[in-house]
């Protein structure tokens, strides 16, 4: 049998910790599972395709579109029709890094590896938000590019130096980021796929959905706070009337990112692994 | 060297760990034996800081584990091989373990070939067979090259290649010096490597010896003997002083006297012998006496009478 002994690649006095390695460590995680490009494939397909769809149809029915109908009109905001299927998909992609984990077992190794929890989550974060973000990007772009071309037809389209039409898109691509991280986040807090994935697609889309139906002036009053509400008036050209303005919104959108990882950091090093 | 002092761990209103104190020495293959649920696994997670103890404290090479700065360089261990993500080729799964404490890519290749994947490193993990993924984690245990190995039953599910395998690997850890500390909750396993012994039953510590003084303390032995005049002889022995009872598949197991004096006594009054066997008790019949009273779950047998240990 072969020597077990020390070789040279191995230091012989291990050099302190460093946030870098876990990062190496998760980044390596991310990229060698199919799943990874598969979820994003499929979330850039469908916030193009159901965007360019919608705007498609805005298009055509412009000519016997009513008034009232037409003033609500907007050419950014409606190319993202698609954004929530993408934002399951995101928010599966983040709950999936820590509960695969979970499930597997794999998580003992990782902790063993690498004692200071909190360091592990910090990397995941770290590594999906910003794979999240890029690609998150890549696809608001994409989708609006593809939206104002079903509209062009009509004439109906704008270009990103149109008001809000730059700040719009770029929103859309960090409210995806920020799914993943609330996926993340609920993932690290319930361990297990099933309930982290139902637990994102409840605040993502239950919750704005439940508060949206409360009778006025509560439906706004709350819902100006819940994430999606909020989301959708720093997509919007302009803001619901009662809603916050999309800087505050951005604010509120972001808060409920940190809010997740604060609480799986809180969590994370009270519980057995 | 692992450590472990009046370690106690209760999860919710069951006690897993119970006042357990024990040292690991290196140069030597420790057996770690208990029967299912007698807390083995609990101990390792806690040595690996994975659960927090609820009293009492771990140690590795005289340092919390959590403390440990890069630990993979100073403890391995596998505990689940199951615990692997299928999605993910072997040598990609061991590329992300390494990376997080600043192993190189190129021992990654080291320690695949060390346990004999170096074939299979492409190959998603979800294909391995139990004795692949049994490789796989001893791989992850060694990548740090590290002075404390821990195993958690790692002969479980594998064929007779692979458990000569790392019988192998586990005497050869030893000898080159290194802590090398292995639960099974199989004696007759444990027995075929391990020079010395911790044996814990519902959480508390049963014996912490090496294996010769296992067998000793355990239980003695006694003395098989077949004879056509079976009834003489029982009476002739009873009279000398030894307890004789009807040993199972006829003959009789004679405690008291050694096998040359029986034979002696028997030759005197003219007593055919068809069978004279002095009988140790087995390392197995040792650990099961001393556990018999700790198992969480016995099956429904019926009830021995209870030798004194």
């Amino acid at each position: 049998m072969t020597a077990i002994t020390a070789t040279p690649s191995v230091p012989a006095r291990p050099r302190p910790a460093r946030a870098r390695d876990v990062l190496a460590s998760e980044w390596i995680k991310l990229r060698s599972v199919r799943s990874t490009y598969l979820t994003l494939l499929f979330a850039a397909a469908a916030a193009v395709g159901v965007g360019y769809l919608v705007t498609h149809a805005d298009a055509t029915h412009w000519a016997t579109m009513s008034a009232s109908a037409r003033a609500a009109f907007d050419p950014v905001g409606d190319s993202f029709s698609g954004l929530g299927l993408a934002q399951l998909a995101f928010g599966a992609l983040g709950a999936l890094l820590m509960t695969s984990e979970y499930s597997s077992g794999l998580i003992r190794t990782t902790f063993a590896a690498v004692p200071r929890r909190r360091a592990v989550l910090a990397a995941k974060a770290t590594v999906v938000g910003a794979v999240t973000l890029v690609a998150g990007e890549v696809i608001a772009f994409a989708t609006f590019f593809a939206g104002q071309r079903a509209l062009s037809a009509h004439h109906l389209d704008v270009t990103l130096a149109h008001p809000g039409a730059l700040r719009g898109v770029l929103a859309a691509g960090f409210y995806l980021a920020v799914t993943a991280w609330v996926g993340l986040g609920l993932g690290a807090l319930i361990r297990h796929t099933a309930g982290a994935i139902t637990a994102m697609a409840g605040v993502v889309f239950l919750v704005p959905q439940i508060v949206h139906a409360l009778p006025a002036p509560w439906d706004v009053r709350i819902g100006k706070y819940t994430l999606d509400l909020a989301a959708q008036q720093t997509i919007a050209q302009h803001p619901a009337p009662g809603y916050f303005g999309a800087g505050p919104s951005f604010l509120i959108v972001a808060a409920y990112a940190a809010a997740a990882l604060a609480a799986a950091a809180f969590l994370i090093t009270r519980r057995d692994a | 060297m692992i450590e472990v002092c009046e370690l106690t761990k209760r999860y919710g209103a069951s006690v897993a760990v119970d006042g357990l104190s024990f040292t690991v020495r290196p140069g030597r293959v420790t057996g770690f034996l208990g029967p299912n649920g007698a807390g083995k696994s609990t101990t390792m997670r806690v040595i690996l800081g994975l659960d927090a103890p609820t009293e009492g404290r771990a140690a590795v090479n005289g340092q919390r584990y959590q403390q440990l700065a890069r630990p993979l360089h100073q403890a391995g261990a596998l505990l689940d091989a199951g615990a692997v993500p299928g999605g993910r080729s072997a040598r990609n799964h061991l590329r992300a373990i390494a990376a997080s404490n600043g192993i190189s890519a190129r021992r990654v290749g080291e320690v695949l070939g060390l346990v004999g994947l170096e074939g299979a490193a492409s190959r998603r993990v979800r294909g391995f067979s139990l004795g692949m993924k049994q490789r796989l984690g001893i791989a992850a245990a060694l990548l740090g090259d590290p002075p404390v190995l821990m195993f958690d039953e790692p002969v479980n599910g594998l064929d007779p290649e692979g458990i000569h395998w790392i019988r192998g690997l586990l005497k050869q850890l030893a000898a080159e010096g290194r802590t090398v500390f292995v639960s099974s909750h199989l004696m007759s396993e444990t027995a075929l490597t391990a020079d010395h012994l911790v044996v814990i039953g519902r959480g508390r510590l049963i014996a912490d010896a090496p294996i010769a003084e296992f067998v000793q303390q355990g239980s003695s032995g006694d003395v098989m003997v077949r004879s056509p005049r079976g009834g003489d002889l029982a009476g002739l022995l009873a009279a000398s002083g030894a307890s004789v009872t009807a040993a199972p598949g006829g003959g009789l197991a004679i405690t008291g006297l050694d096998a040359g004096r029986i034979g002696d006594l028997a030759a005197a009054h003219g007593i055919p012998l068809h069978e004279l066997t002095p009988r140790h008790a087995s390392l197995e019949e040792a650990y099961m006496e001393l556990t018999r009273d700790h198992a969480d779950y016995h099956a429904g047998l019926p009830d021995e009478s209870r030798k004194a240990a």
